[in-house]
């Protein structure tokens, strides 16, 4: 019993260590490639039965940035189990890191994908196509 | 058929198809193409009014902040209660209020009659049960509807302050749920909204 119950917390851990670490460029869309904003961080727990997303805004630039942002929520199977979300608009200030929570609105959200676009882009970055598939960011 | 023939009619559907791949296809719209449809779910910063952005925010995140309460999880019977309107601009809080109970019933959350359609449900209901004209086995009854156990209200507010550069306004949402029996404000939040705009 004792086992069965180490298991399962080793398990759980694991769950969530790969969640959290699975790999930002997995969870983020970014409408062209953010020069001043970075996901620095993002952590996701199951709540209640209900998926929290706490994610980590950086601003690296000295003056204030506007981010716009949107979740969607997907099921087992990548299908989605929500409406399209209204994007939301964040102001952070100059060398700010902010946070950003939220909970899926249905137990019947698994995973999640977050839309991020900034007014202040620099697209010309993500024109080369072994940035496309490397991730180097 | 002559073989110069057959060159010219292979020569006439060459370019009949050179013609048709250069032409671009009509889309299916009537207009003069002045209007053009967007995303509903575009952050609206046409004005410093209350707008479209503002809702859906104050729905998205008070309907999450519900649905996260203990309370929620046994699908108690709800019932709605007109917002107030405490801003000095008009707002149809029903749109609010509409827009939080559809996701909340997407939730699972479950709702009664509230009084924006009650009329309209119990004069059906009536007309079922008392005006002889519908088979008894088949009729809705009278006395049979639920009670709510919760009732959701709130108020929105704002603060306008402008100087000749600046407008601010700030607009603060509260929506609470009510234990009707009780008397107990079972829940509570509010989301607050800052905009900004140059003179």
């Amino acid at each position: 019993m004792k086992l069965i119950r180490l298991a399962l917390i080793a398990a759980s851990a694991a769950l969530s260590m790969s969640a959290s670490a699975a790999g930002i460029a997995d969870k983020l869309e970014q409408l062209g490639e953010m020069t001043y904003l970075k996901v620095s961080e993002m952590r996701v727990a199951k709540r209640d039965g209900l998926l929290a997303v706490q994610v980590e805004v950086s601003n690296t630039d000295a003056s204030n940035q506007q981010l716009y942002y949107r979740f969607k929520w997907l099921d087992e199977s990548g299908f989605s189990v929500w409406g399209e979300e209204a994007w939301k608009p964040v102001l952070i200030y100059g060398k700010q890191k902010k946070m950003i929570n939220e909970v899926a609105p249905t137990p019947r959200a698994s995973d999640f994908r977050m839309e991020v676009q900034s007014p202040n882009n620099s697209t010309n970055n993500i024109s080369s196509p072994s940035s496309n598939g490397g991730g180097s960011n | 058929m002559s073989m110069r023939h057959t060159l010219k009619l292979t020569t006439a559907a060459v370019a009949a198809l050179i013609l048709a791949g250069c032409a671009s296809t009509n889309s299916p719209t009537v207009g003069g193409g002045n209007v053009s449809y967007g995303d509903s779910k575009a952050v609206e910063t046409v004005s410093n009014e209350f707008g479209s952005t503002d809702l859906q925010m104050i729905a998205e995140t008070m309907a999450r902040s519900l649905a996260q309460h203990p309370v929620m999880r046994e699908r108690p019977f709800i019932t709605l209660s007109e917002v107030k309107n405490k801003t000095s601009e008009y707002i149809d809080t029903r749109n609010i209020t509409n827009s939080i109970k559809t996701q909340l019933m997407k939730s699972g959350a479950r709702f009664v009659t509230d009084t924006a359609t009650m009329d309209t449900q119990t004069d059906e209901l009536m007309r079922q049960s008392q005006s002889g004209m519908y088979s008894k086995g088949k009729s809705a009854k009278v006395g049979k509807m639920q009670g709510a156990k919760y009732l959701l209200t709130g108020e929105i507010t704002s603060i306008t302050k402008k100087n000749k550069d600046v407008k601010d306004v700030f607009y603060k949402f509260t929506l609470m749920l009510k234990n009707v029996e009780e008397g107990i404000d079972e829940w509570q939040d509010e989301k607050e909204i800052r905009k900004t705009s140059k003179r």
